[in-house]
C-alpha cells in the first residue's frame, strides 16, 4: 500500500473502506527469523541475552498479538520490527525486504500516546504525510478520512491535552495509519487506559482493523486482550524471553465481547496463564 | 481536648500547595508589597548622617525629573541597546549549541567539559581583560553580557532539549521524519516554552553584567548614572535608577511569561 502520487486529482483519492490490498491476503508481511537480542556486557559480567531466539511472522491482513509478562522482551521485539532497535542476530524483513531502520511503512503506537502536544488532532495525524511531502490538499483529505474512521471529527482542532486517554490513543493510531503502513506495530496501546475505556478501545481496534484491512502486530501483557483481538497469539516467557507457545485463536474476524464468555476462550486463557506460572529460567 | 472527628483539619492558608482563592492571593501580594514599602518609608524617616535613604516621594520626584529632562530616556536607551544586542547574541548561541548538545551525545561530550570549565570563570573577572582588548566602546560591554550569560543559556537549553520525551522522537522516526525534521519539527517546538523560560531566568544575569560594564567604563546608561550621582551625593537619583532597574526587571519578566504562554499555549500550566 503506497500513497498514489500527489499530482493525482483529489476525486481519485482512496475510499474510506478497505483499499484493495497491494498484496493478496495471506502473503507474508513481517517475518522475524531466529531473532536474538543481547545487551552488552557490563564490567566483568557476560553479555545478557534478553530475547530469543524467536520466530514471529505476520501475514497480510492479520492481527497478531505477542503476550508476555513485563521484562520478557516483547517490546524489544516490537522495536526491532519497527527498526528502532537492531537485532543482535537473526533476520527481520517486511515484504521480503530487510528492516534496517524506522520508517513510515511500519507505523508504531506506544502506551504513552506520544502525541505532539503543540499540534492539534488534525495536525498530529497529518505529520507523517507532511514528512513524506504529500501535498496539502491530499493531506487534508486523508486526515478527514481518518478522523471519520476514528470518530474524532468533532475534535479535529483540539489539542491532545484536551482529550481523554482513549481519544488520545485513537489519534495516535490514526497518525500511524495515515501514511498507509504495511504493518501497524502497537506497544501496549491500551495499557494506561481504565478498564472500561480499554474494553471500548479493543472493540474499536477490531472495527478499524476490519474496515481498513490493516496488518497489525500488537504487544500486550493482557491475555484476554490478546485472545479477544488476535488471530494468533505468541506467548512469550522466560529469561531470555522466548516464544513458549503459539496459539491459533479460533474466533472469526468479527467478534463481540460475548466471545470472552465462551468455554473455548476461557480454556485458552487458562492454558496461557498456566504457561506464565512456569519458572522463568 | 475532645476529638471533634477523625483526621486533622488544616487551615486553608497554610496548607502545603493548597489552592487559594484569587482574592486571597491578590491580597497577600499587596500585603507583601506594602510591607516592603513601609519598611522603606520607615528607614527614610529615620535616616541621618551618612546613611541617607530618600523618601519614596523624593525618589519619585527624581524619577520624573530625570524623565522630563530626557536624561532617563537616553540612559534607558543606551542600557537597553547593550543588553538587547548582547543578550540576543547570547540566546542565539545558546539555542544553537544547546540544541545540538541536547540532541547529540557526541556533541555533548565534546562541548560539555570546556563549557563547564568556562562557566566557572566569573565573567565579571574578565572585565579588565575585555577593556584592554576591546577598548572602552560598546563592544566590551556587549561582549561581557554575552560571556556572562552564554554558558548558562547553553547548558540550560541543552537540559530543556534533553527533556523532549524519547518516545516522541522515536515515533517521529516511524512516521518518516529524518533527523533534520526531528530537530526542526519535534525538538524545537517542544523546547520552545522551555527556551523562553531559560531566557527569562538568565536575563537577570544579563542585567548584572550590564551594570558591571557600565559602572567601570561608560558615558551613558542607567548604571553609569548611578556612578555619576554618587559623585554628587545625589542619593535620590541613585534610588531612582534602582527603582527603574526593578521596574524593567519585573516588566521583562512579565513580557517573557506572556510570550511563553502566547507562543506555546499547549504548555500553559
Amino acid at each position: 500500500m503506497t500513497l498514489s502520487p500527489p499530482e493525482s486529482p483529489p476525486e481519485l483519492a482512496e475510499p474510506i473502506t478497505p483499499e484493495p490490498p497491494a498484496t493478496p491476503a495471506g502473503t507474508r508481511k513481517l517475518d522475524m527469523v531466529r531473532v536474538i537480542k543481547t545487551f552488552p556486557a557490563r564490567r566483568k559480567a557476560k553479555p545478557v541475552v534478553a530475547v530469543g531466539p524467536v520466530d514471529i511472522h505476520v501475514d497480510q491482513g492479520e492481527l497478531v498479538c505477542i503476550v508476555g509478562t513485563s521484562g520478557c522482551g516483547k517490546s524489544t521485539l516490537l522495536n526491532i520490527a519497527g527498526g528502532l532497535e537492531t537485532a543482535t542476530m537473526g533476520d527481520v524483513s517486511v515484504d521480503g525486504e530487510p528492516v534496517i531502520g524506522p520508517g513510515p511503512d511500519r507505523g508504531m503506537v506506544f502506551q504513552g500516546y506520544s502525541l505532539y502536544p503543540w499540534k492539534t488532532v488534525a495536525e498530529n495525524i497529518s505529520f507523517g504525510l507532511e514528512c513524506q511531502g504529500v501535498d496539502r490538499a491530499r493531506r487534508a483529505e486523508r486526515v478527514k478520512e481518518l478522523l471519520a474512521i476514528m470518530d474524532l471529527v468533532a475534535f479535529a482542532d483540539r489539542l491532545p491535552k484536551e482529550l481523554s486517554g482513549g481519544m488520545r490513543q485513537r489519534v495516535a493510531i490514526a497518525r500511524a495509519l495515515a501514511p498507509e503502513p504495511d504493518i501497524l506495530l502497537l506497544d501496549e496501546p491500551f495499557g494506561s487506559l481504565d478498564a472500561q475505556t480499554k474494553l471500548a478501545m479493543q472493540e474499536f481496534l477490531l472495527l478499524v482493523w476490519q474496515r481498513t484491512g490493516a496488518t497489525i502486530l500488537m504487544v500486550t501483557h493482557d491475555v484476554e486482550e490478546a485472545l479477544f483481538l488476535s488471530q494468533r497469539v505468541y506467548v512469550m516467557h522466560g529469561r531470555p524471553g522466548r516464544v513458549v507457545e503459539v496459539v491459533d485463536v479460533p474466533f472469526g474476524r468479527s467478534r463481540s465481547t460475548q466471545v470472552k464468555r465462551s468455554p473455548k476462550f476461557l480454556d485458552l486463557r487458562d492454558e496461557i496463564q498456566e504457561l506464565f506460572r512456569q519458572p522463568l529460567d | 481536648m475532645a476529638a471533634e472527628g477523625r483526621g486533622r483539619r488544616q487551615s486553608p492558608v497554610l496548607r502545603i500547595r493548597s489552592e487559594l482563592p484569587m482574592r486571597w492571593r491578590a491580597g497577600l501580594a499587596v500585603g507583601g508589597l506594602a510591607f516592603v514599602f513601609l519598611l522603606w518609608v520607615w528607614e527614610s524617616s529615620r535616616s541621618s548622617g551618612a546613611v541617607i535613604v530618600p523618601s519614596p516621594a523624593d525618589t519619585w520626584k527624581a524619577v520624573t525629573a530625570a524623565w522630563s529632562s530626557g536624561q532617563l530616556g537616553k540612559d534607558f536607551g543606551a542600557s537597553m541597546g547593550r543588553i538587547g544586542l548582547g543578550y540576543t547574541i547570547s540566546m542565539a548561541i545558546g539555542l544553537v549549541v544547546g540544541l545540538l548538545m541536547g540532541s547529540f551525545t557526541s556533541i555533548e561530550s565534546a562541548v560539555e567539559a570546556p563549557v563547564a570549565f568556562l562557566r566557572y570563570i566569573p565573567a565579571t573577572a574578565l572585565t579588565p581583560l575585555l577593556l584592554l582588548w576591546l577598548g572602552i566602546g560598546e563592544s566590551p560591554k556587549v561582549t561581557l553580557i554575552v560571556l556572562g550569560t552564554v554558558f548558562f543559556n547553553t547548558l540550560m537549553v541543552a537540559d530543556v532539549v534533553r527533556a523532549v520525551p524519547q518516545e516522541l522522537i522515536k515515533v517521529s522516526y516511524t512516521l518518516g521524519a529524518g533527523r533534520l525534521a526531528v530537530l526542526r519539527k519535534v525538538i524545537l517546538p517542544h523546547s520552545l516554552p522551555g527556551v523562553i523560560d531559560v531566557a527569562r531566568i538568565n536575563l537577570a544575569a544579563g542585567w548584572l553584567m550590564l551594570v558591571v560594564a557600565e559602572l567601570l567604563a561608560a558615558q551613558s546608561g542607567l548604571a553609569y548614572r548611578i556612578v555619576q550621582a554618587q559623585r554628587f551625593h545625589q542619593v535620590d537619583i541613585m534610588f531612582a535608577m534602582l527603582i527603574v532597574f526593578g521596574v524593567i526587571g519585573v516588566a521583562s519578566d512579565l513580557v517573557l511569561r506572556w510570550l511563553r504562554n502566547a507562543a506555546a499555549p499547549w504548555a500553559r500550566p
